[in-house]
């Protein structure tokens, strides 16, 4: 990680120790979150991310203290926060729905959270001053909340929570109510900020582009509990379960046999025919395993003439989708339908709707992942 | 940025889940605190009473009350009647509201303002009023009815209290379709054109049943509201005895309290059925759909004949009521209105002196006592149920409501049973006589405490409507920038409700000048209250010094109305959080 500028003293290191909450009573329990444990690393930007109901949120809002947990503590620089009130926790928040106090000015929302810690107005002037010209909101500060746009309110909700200089930034889902492109953009933006002031952020969403081009860490959720931890390239090219694997980008999972060691981290497997050597996950030799290759890993060929047959390395077009800078072809193999994406194509060699193509990947950018239920 | 269009389901008459899971913060020591201070003050205003009047009720004539219900074609009678009168005045009440709130929202008409403040003026009315005026009018010695057409109609009984208490009541059901009609959504009304509906077919099938569970909803109310009436049967009724008037006699003439107990007890059991059928059934809500930003811009009906059909109902009723004002109004400067028309002042000379003065002096400041008070629990108690309180948010709603859900000639009993002597637990005295002669402050206790528990509801249901438009995002913003919940409280939530909290204090005051059935039980030499005046004024026959009276109290109420108006500063949305307060005069 990029030293930050003159923050790295200040900033906050969050420890989530087996955490957990439970909804309900008797029958009607459910269990949002299960059990968590993650150690937040100082000025890092991690983001909670995982299908709705995986507790993504509910973990979010415990470490702001609009949940009390039902088990576990939230330590922020080894001190137990978890029975503090959420006014009394040093941190700040950006709502889905910004939450806008509105019948307050851009200036008044932004200047409320000083006002309450009663420090000297000159003191306040200055700061929001300094926060709203950051986020180029200076010249809209006398407007109310619906004045702006969708992005404009994105940016006073930010820096609201920013003015304060919390310990820890916690965003829940905030460019949801974005269009796409103001989405791409603003989600450049946080991190931009974020990473300028080294203020320690947890980012919750469901989408992940916005994870994985964002994160210094990406944190996986499923049914209550964390499915995997680790930087964007560890979770896209090495992920720990089939669901990980899924739920980021497109896979293709193909059925090997004749699973052994090849080494450290490697294993040899028979797949297509073939018999070659993969990077492995560690469990994979421990249980049943599938074999991961992302689209992008597949190269496509048209096939030798007069080859026309499903076996091996060769299948038949059922699809062809031509997007410009790449093709998506989805082939029937002997294992299935693959999905591959071939990049830059030439021309000549894209091949039509049931015709026969050749496809090939390496092996090195494969991936033998345990296959779980 | 484009409001989204949310459909969800919208009952008046019960907290709305909130927006999100609900918070699982435990509550604070500050919030706990009020918590308990709230349902304390809510069990001593409304539970006790309600307690002491149940197990009085079951003495010795109390009881031989209630098993004549099935034998004593006499008390059958009185129920009969009572039900007869509720149920012509909520149909003839939910029509003509219904009428008015369709001619405000589908057509468009020079005096259209003017028509929904004309319909609002009932609520603000003192009960005799409208009994006066039309006695005046229509009785038997009526300036219309014998001056002028030379009939003489028997207008004591039913058909008197039909009209009155009409007059009386439609407010309610008027603003409560009126809200309903308000959150229709246009593109409704679009999806049906286009779906090749006439505007005529577009309204019986996709306007009127929507509109169902409103009608239902104020037929309820006001069916409660009317039987319960005590003032109005009192001067009008005649031959034609209620559960109230019965109840009164009972007590006030033959000083039997069990059984005037007994007798206003039977009237709680159409009230208390209404409320849970109206909480149940509300389990099928309407489906309204709740728009961010208008959606469609409402289309009017143009074609003159139909609107001319339409208006005829209004226009009819708007100018009666300016009828019976002008009457009241002329009449209080009239010798006696019918017999003698020339100017005078004495009758406001006479209300002016000596018990008049006290009776005016002493009303209007218990209600501006009472109006605060009312306006901070109904708000402490919707902040509670909306924002703080998780378990028993139902229970605590119900609780708060209870003082307006239960037919005043009950409370008002209940309150004199209670507090006409001091509470004791064993030995030791824990509260004074509070009721009745020889209490402490003259028995004005006991009546701010009926003002209040009578005009909190309201102010209630206003607050929480205007909490749940809220997001509950914002109060956690403003906790997650550092401020405490009382904070937040005055900072965020105070000011984003007050256009509600001056609706519930302007009517919490005017129910207070207007109301007598709780109150009548009550009175003290000391604590003389202005519509118990106008009452003796109204028997005695001296129709000028009550038209006299009615006058100076609406003028009361016009003048602290446009006070607090002026005090809280705030533009008063008159129909949309005005149509969640359910107004009861009885």
């Amino acid at each position: 990680m990029e030293t930050k500028m003159g923050s790295a003293s200040s900033s906050s290191k969050l420890e989530l120790r087996n955490l957990s909450k439970v909804f309900g009573q008797g029958k009607e329990q459910v269990m949002a979150v299960d059990s968590i444990d993650l150690d937040i690393n100082p000025g890092e930007f991690i983001t909670f991310l995982g299908p709705s109901g995986c507790g993504k949120t509910t973990t979010l809002r415990m470490i702001a203290g609009f949940e009390t947990p039902s088990q576990g503590s939230i330590l922020l620089d080894g001190q137990d926060v978890s029975s503090l009130s959420p006014d009394k926790r040093p941190m700040g928040m950006v709502f889905q729905s910004y939450a806008l106090f509105p019948h307050m000015s851009v200036y008044q929302n932004v200047s409320y959270g000083p006002r309450i810690k009663k420090l000297p107005a000159e003191q306040v002037k200055m700061d929001v001053s300094a926060v709203l010209d950051s986020m180029s909101l200076s010249s809209m500060a006398n407007r109310s909340p619906n004045q702006l746009s969708g992005g404009q309110q994105q940016r006073v909700a930010l820096a609201r929570a920013m003015v304060m200089q919390p310990k820890v930034l916690l965003f829940d889902e905030p460019l949801s109510n974005l269009d796409a492109k103001l989405r791409a953009q603003m989600r450049i933006e946080i991190r931009e900020v974020q990473q300028r002031l080294g203020i320690t952020s947890i980012f919750v969403t469901h989408d992940q582009d916005e994870a994985m081009s964002i994160s210094d860490r990406i944190v996986v959720m499923r049914n209550a509990k964390i499915e995997q931890v680790g930087i964007p390239a560890d979770v896209y090219l090495r992920p720990a379960s089939v669901f990980v694997a899924d739920f980021i980008g497109i896979s293709n999972f193909l059925t090997v046999d004749g699973v052994s060691s090849a080494g450290a981290g490697k294993a040899k497997v028979n797949v297509l025919g073939r018999a070659i050597e993969v990077p492995a996950h560690k469990e994979a030799l421990n249980k049943e395993s599938i074999l991961l290759v992302r689209p992008e890993s597949i190269r496509v060929k048209p096939a030798q003439a007069g080859n026309a047959s499903v076996s091996g390395t060769q299948g038949q077009v059922k699809q062809v989708v031509f997007y410009g800078q790449h093709v998506e072809y989805r082939i029937q193999s002997q294992v299935g339908i693959i999905t591959a994406v071939v990049s830059d194509p030439i021309f000549s060699e894209i091949v039509p709707v049931g015709e026969y193509a050749e496809f090939a990947f390496d092996p090195e950018r494969s991936w033998l992942l345990p296959a779980d239920s | 940025m484009r409001g989204k269009t949310i459909t969800t389901t919208v009952n008046v008459d019960k907290p709305a889940k909130a927006l999100k899971k609900k918070s699982g913060i435990k509550l604070d020591i500050g919030t706990k605190t009020i918590l308990i201070i709230s349902v304390f003050l809510l069990l001593l205003m409304v539970v006790f009473p309600l307690l002491n009047i149940f197990t009085r009720a079951f003495d010795e004539s109390g009881k031989e009350v209630f098993s004549t219900i099935f034998t004593s074609e006499v008390v059958r009678g009185i129920i009969r009647n009572t039900i007869v009168l509720g149920v012509v005045v909520a149909t003839l009440g939910t029509i003509i509201g219904f009428f008015l709130a369709y001619a405000q929202v589908k057509l468009n008409f020079r005096g259209k303002k003017l028509l929904h403040i004309i319909s609002l003026v009932p609520l603000i009315t003192p009960p005799f009023a409208f009994a006066t005026a039309v006695i005046s009018l229509f009785g038997r010695s009526g300036i219309i009815t014998r001056d002028i057409l030379g009939l003489t109609p028997t207008l004591y009984g039913l058909p008197g209290l039909t009209i009155v208490l009409t007059c009386s009541f439609f407010p309610v059901a008027y603003m409560s379709i009126l809200g309903m009609m308000k959150n229709l959504d246009p593109a409704l009304d679009e999806a049906s054109a286009s779906l090749g509906a006439s505007k005529l077919k577009t309204f019986f099938k996709v306007t009127l049943p929507m509109l169902i569970p409103g009608f239902a909803s104020s037929f309820l109310l006001l069916f409660v509201e009317a039987s319960a009436d005590l003032a109005n049967p009192l001067v009008i009724g005649g031959d034609y005895t209620v559960l109230a008037s019965r109840a009164y006699i009972a007590i006030n003439g033959e000083y039997d309290v069990p059984a005037g107990s007994a007798y206003s007890l039977i009237l709680l059991v159409p009230g208390l059925i209404v409320f849970i059928v109206q909480r149940y059934w509300g389990e099928r809500k309407s489906v309204v759909s709740v728009t961010g930003k208008p959606t469609g811009t409402p289309t009017y009906i143009e074609n003159r004949i139909a609107k001319f059909f339409l208006l005829i109902i209004p226009v009819s009723m708007a100018s009666f009521i300016v009828l019976i004002y002008a009457t009241v109004i002329y009449g209080s400067f009239a010798k006696f209105l019918g017999v003698d028309n020339s100017p005078t002042l004495a009758n406001y000379r006479y209300i002016f002196s000596g018990i008049g003065n006290d009776a005016i002096m002493k009303t209007t400041i218990m209600a501006l006592i009472a109006t605060p008070i009312a306006g901070l629990l109904g708000m402490v108690l919707a902040w509670l149920i909306v924002r703080k309180v998780r378990k028993g948010r139902e229970a605590l709603d119900f609780l708060g409501m209870l003082g307006l859900a239960v037919p005043g000639t009950v409370l008002g009993i209940g309150f004199a049973i209670t507090f006409n002597h001091s509470t004791k637990i064993g030995e030791t005295t824990i509260l004074p006589q509070l009721a009745g002669g020889g209490a402490i402050f003259g028995g004005a206790v006991a009546i701010i405490m009926v003002y209040t528990i009578r005009s909190s509801p309201a102010g209630q249901r206003s607050a929480i409507a205007a909490l749940q438009q809220i997001n509950p995002a914002i109060d956690e913003a403003s906790a997650s920038l550092g401020a405490s919940g009382f904070t937040t409280f005055r900072k965020i939530t105070l000011p984003l409700i007050k256009p509600a909290l001056l609706t519930g204090l302007m009517f919490a005051f005017a129910h207070s000048m207007t109301t007598l059935s709780p109150i009548i039980f009550i009175t003290t030499p000391e604590t003389p209250i202005m519509t118990q005046k106008i009452l003796a004024e109204v028997d005695s026959g001296r129709f000028g010094n009550a038209f006299a009276f009615c006058t100076l109290l609406i003028f009361i109420v016009l003048t602290v109305m446009g006070l607090i108006n002026l005090l809280v500063r705030g533009k008063p949305n008159s129909s949309s959080s005005a149509s969640n307060t359910p107004i009861v005069r009885a």
